[in-house]
């Protein structure tokens, strides 16, 4: 190679002494590679914080217990009405509903459109949402009309010494 | 020629099993079944390893080839 360099004329292939084009094919392979083995690292880390969640959630560190709270008395609530109330924070604001003289249901009212809080129609007996009518079933929660598609989250109530509690907010189940 | 390609293929093949436990892992998480979605993400990580490992041995291999 190198004595050919210096005689005069070069030969024409000689122009492209310098450019080695050999391997260049397995290069762009491996380049390649590295992107997928990259491309699998990316893939582990971001399982990481999904992982550590589901582990946490597992080990019950963040199963969050609220204190039961008080929403109302069974006297002041008559059959088929409701009253609003707000559970586990104070603005989650929610609605409990007296079906019968034995049958409470509570949920968190706001809608699962647009957050609009839902109220309790006693005539039809559904809950509705002002905001673009959508509708509830009052007995599941399941949204029966208009744009919401998941059913409001339910809150599990308890009846102890003539007051009414709530528990907990019920798992949303898909 | 065959061969050459058969690494890539495997680490294309990992990655397609990256993506498949990568939905499932999110969707079990979001379906509360932490255990599932705790063993896809475990798997995830683990294909790591395996993708390197490929990726390292195909160095080797391809070196003494040529
Ligand atoms: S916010 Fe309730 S229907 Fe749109």
């Amino acid at each position: 190679m190198s004595d050919k360099n210096n005689k005069i004329p070069f030969n024409e292939d000689n122009y492209t002494h310098n450019i080695n084009r050999n391997n260049e094919r397995k290069l762009d392979r491996r380049g390649f590679m590295k992107t997928l083995v990259g491309a699998a690292g990316v893939f582990a880390i971001s399982s990481l914080p999904w992982g550590t969640l589901a582990a946490k959630e597992l080990t019950g560190l963040s199963d969050k217990k609220y204190p039961k709270q008080k929403i109302t008395d069974v006297k002041s609530i008559a059959v088929g009405d409701a009253v609003d109330f707000a559970f586990p924070g104070e603005h989650d604001s929610a609605i409990l509903i007296r079906l019968s003289e034995n049958k409470y249901v509570a949920y968190q009212n706001a809608c699962t459109h647009l957050r609009c809080p839902v109220f309790w129609n006693k005539n039809e007996e559904e809950m509705i949402c002002p905001c673009h009518h959508g509708k509830f079933n009052v007995q599941t929660g399941e949204p029966i009309a208009g744009p919401p598609r998941r059913p409001l989250p339910e809150i599990q109530v308890k009846i102890e010494n003539g007051a009414i509690y709530a528990v907990r907010v019920k798992r949303y189940e898909a | 020629m065959k061969h050459k390609y058969r690494n890539v293929v495997l680490l294309l093949a990992v990655l397609m099993l990256n993506i498949i436990f990568t939905q499932y892992m999110v969707h079990q998480y979001f379906f509360e079944h932490y255990k599932n979605s705790l063993i896809a993400a475990i798997i995830n990580v683990g294909l790591f390893p395996i993708a390197f490992i490929i990726y390292k041995n195909d160095k080797k291999g391809v070196s003494t080839n040529e």
